[in-house]
């Protein structure tokens, strides 16, 4: 599987927390090949499971869903206004194109910004929140199909920077990546424990894809793959870098000794890897899944990724293969 | 109708290149004479059949954009906007460098911005680009500074609608192509100037009226609509779909009032829809074009755009056929034109 075609693949797709369906339907395609069977659960999450030889439950999570906006007015002369699904900053909706899934099809609309001709001090000194951001609709033929409850997400098609991937749900599309190229290693590897790969919804609103999973499938361990901030500083922590391997993170929200593990696992096998510190809750579904049941040992592995939650998030594909050799090996040992 | 191929160019001020080369290509053949200035505007000749006056249609190929100030050392390039860009519209974008490599503007992630950034206007000096380069070396085997970028809008259209980057004044550009495809002669002599630099100055402009001493000149312009919730009606410069605009004054110029009334009248005559462009900010070349040499009569008739200054704006495709039926007429018109 060319890991650049299934990244840009995954990103394409539309399905903000809570519409992830299609992205879904996708995922189960492509790895149903190398598992025992896939199904979903109440709430909606894929799971594709794979027995080991072993014993044990490893469920290996990654979020197929992504931000993105509903349209919550209509306003006269084919324009409406829209609402975040996750957080968004609305410095960047300025003059970007955007789909909308209607009943009838998927709608065409931009994202409307004042001239600098016809902006005055009050529009330059304020950031517009998204009562003041408007998408106009007049461009698209299913324009007049558009109403309160719609989905959007910006319309971006991937492109490639020297080697690295940059365009939209790639939080967390590259972690839903890596799991199925690990499903795929584990056709020549094989698995100890039982190994539950999970899709699963609304991660970006906190919402029950994972945490419902986890407890009906009695995990006893959990690794967690989503993305953290690559290339850039966060005062007091140290910069995680694109290109280096994914992040191994360590806090509170992780159990140490599974933590250690999968570091000496990384170090065996010569995975590049980086140290994350997350001194409180990690804000991925770990912090959750871990509190499930009578309690699930977890891990969590970020791929790092620059510009989260814009349009043009950048992954370096070289760490989602890392990170597919690294959840690969961790089902081979007790 | 060119605005596909033409918005889909990168032109940014200073750098018409790939524009000019496109229009010299489709129209060499349809002119009596074409000539590149000093300054790289494009200038076309139809000789008339009377040729007692000389008209200049003139329309500029420059768009807004960046340019590259400079490299960091971590590999991202510093830019500082060619025209007038808003900050607004920069981050999450993907930009072409020097016509080639490809980058994009991001920006610090929602969740490591702090409570003061967020809400805070973001500034050209917090912006860079960045190209996939880890290191300022490995970034200057492919950009250097002063490369020019462009944002890279694929164009579309639908429901009568079109929808790209450059409408100002790709869509100028494009009816001057359109006008001179009739391939009819008409009394005055004709030339068609594609101008350089507008976007900074109008500068391309400034040469144009030595090179042909005219004696009456109409500026073709994709300009500002407004027509938007967010603005109140009365604000509204333009309104897309109820024709071209036609402009009575704009910056540093008052529109010569027989020129301006001149154009109305065609309009009324052949019952083409029209409009006043009802806001005085912004300025065109025909400025410019008033107060060279010993001056000249200059009109502006415009394609109403939403969100120009901005990688997607949009035009209505019956304004657009409009102007160029309403500037076919005004040449018919020949030597009644403004007399």
């Amino acid at each position: 599987m060319d890991v650049k075609e299934l990244i840009k693949e995954l990103s394409l797709l539309d399905g903000p927390s809570g519409y992830e369906a299609e992205v879904l339907k996708v995922i189960e395609k492509k790895i149903e090949p190398f598992v025992d069977k896939v199904w979903y659960n109440k709430v909606g999450t894929l799971v594709a499971e794979k027995k080991g030889f072993g014993k044990g439950k490893l469920g290996i999570f990654a979020h197929a869903d992504e931000v993105g906006h509903v349209i919550t007015k209509i306003e006269e002369g084919l324009f409406a206004r829209l609402e975040m699904i996750g957080g968004v900053d609305p410095k960047i909706m300025f003059a970007q194109r955007v789909r909308i899934h209607t009943k009838n099809g998927v709608a065409k609309g931009v994202v409307g910004v004042l001239p600098p001709h016809l902006q005055k001090e009050e529009h330059r000194n304020k950031v517009p929140n998204f009562d003041k951001i408007f998408v106009d609709l007049s461009c698209s033929e299913l324009g007049k199909y558009v109403s309160v409850g719609d989905i959007c997400v910006v319309d971006m098609k991937p492109v490639e920077l020297n080697g690295k991937l940059c365009g939209k749900a790639m939080d967390d599309r590259a972690g839903c990546a890596s799991l199925i190229l690990a499903a795929q290693l584990l056709q020549t590897l094989r698995n100890y424990q039982d190994v539950y790969f999970v899709f699963s919804g609304q991660e970006e609103v906190a919402g029950p894809g994972a945490v419902s999973i986890a407890y009906e499938l009695k995990l006893d361990r959990a690794i967690v793959v989503d993305v953290t901030h690559g290339d850039v500083k966060v005062p007091q922590f140290v910069q995680i870098k694109v290109g280096e391997g994914p992040a191994i993170c360590v806090g509170p929200s992780i159990d140490r000794e599974f933590q250690s593990k999968l570091s000496e696992i990384a170090q065996k096998h010569n995975v590049k890897t980086q140290i994350e510190p997350a001194p409180g809750r990690s804000g991925t579904d770990t912090d959750e899944i871990q509190l499930t049941g009578s309690g699930i040992r977890t891990a969590l592995v970020s791929i790092p990724l620059m510009y989260m939650h814009t349009p043009v998030e950048v992954v370096d594909p070289k760490d989602v293969e890392e990170t597919a050799r690294l959840l690969a090996l961790a089902t081979t040992v007790e | 109708m060119y605005l596909k191929e033409l918005t889909e160019l990168d032109g940014v001020s200073g750098n018409e290149q790939q524009v000019r080369d496109f229009i010299n290509q489709r129209i060499k053949d349809k002119v009596d004479d074409l000539r590149v200035d000093v300054l790289g505007n494009l200038i076309a000749y139809k000789k008339g059949t009377k040729g007692r006056r000389k008209i200049v249609l003139a329309a500029h190929m420059d768009e807004v954009g960046f340019m590259v100030t400079n490299i960091e050392e971590d590999g991202t390039l510093a830019f500082s906007p060619v025209g007038g860009v808003e900050t607004q519209v920069m981050p999450g974008k993907v930009v072409r460098i020097n016509g080639k490599t490809i980058g994009v503007i991001g920006y610090k992630a929602i969740h490591i911005q702090d409570k003061e950034s967020l809400l805070k206007p973001l500034s050209v000096e917090q912006l860079r680009i960045y190209i996939g380069a880890k290191s300022k070396e490995e970034a200057s085997k492919q950009v250097k500074i002063g490369d020019y970028v462009a944002f890279t809008t694929a164009f579309d259209q639908e429901n009568g609608r079109v929808t790209g980057k450059a409408f100002d004044d790709r869509a100028g550009c494009s009816v001057l192509m359109d006008l001179i495809e009739k391939n009819d002669r008409y009394e005055d002599d004709l030339y068609f100037a594609f101008v350089v630099q507008e976007e900074v100055g109008l500068r391309g402009s400034a040469v144009v009226v030595e090179q042909i001493h005219p004696d009456i000149v109409i500026v073709i312009e994709g300009t500002t609509a407004g027509d938007d919730p967010e603005l109140p009606e009365y604000q509204w410069a333009t309104h897309l779909g109820d024709g071209p605009a036609v402009t009575f004054m704009h910056r540093g110029y008052v529109v010569n009032k027989k020129i301006y009334e001149a154009i109305l009248n065609v309009a009324v005559k052949y019952s083409i829809p029209h409009q006043a462009k009802r806001r005085t900010a912004g300025g065109t070349d025909a400025a410019r074009f008033a107060r060279t040499g010993a001056g000249t009569a200059a009109g502006v008739v415009s394609v109403p755009s939403r969100y120009i200054h901005s990688p997607v704006s949009m035009i209505d495709l019956n304004d657009y056929n409009n102007a160029v039926l309403l500037l076919q007429k005004i040449l018919e018109e020949g030597e009644a034109f403004a007399r």
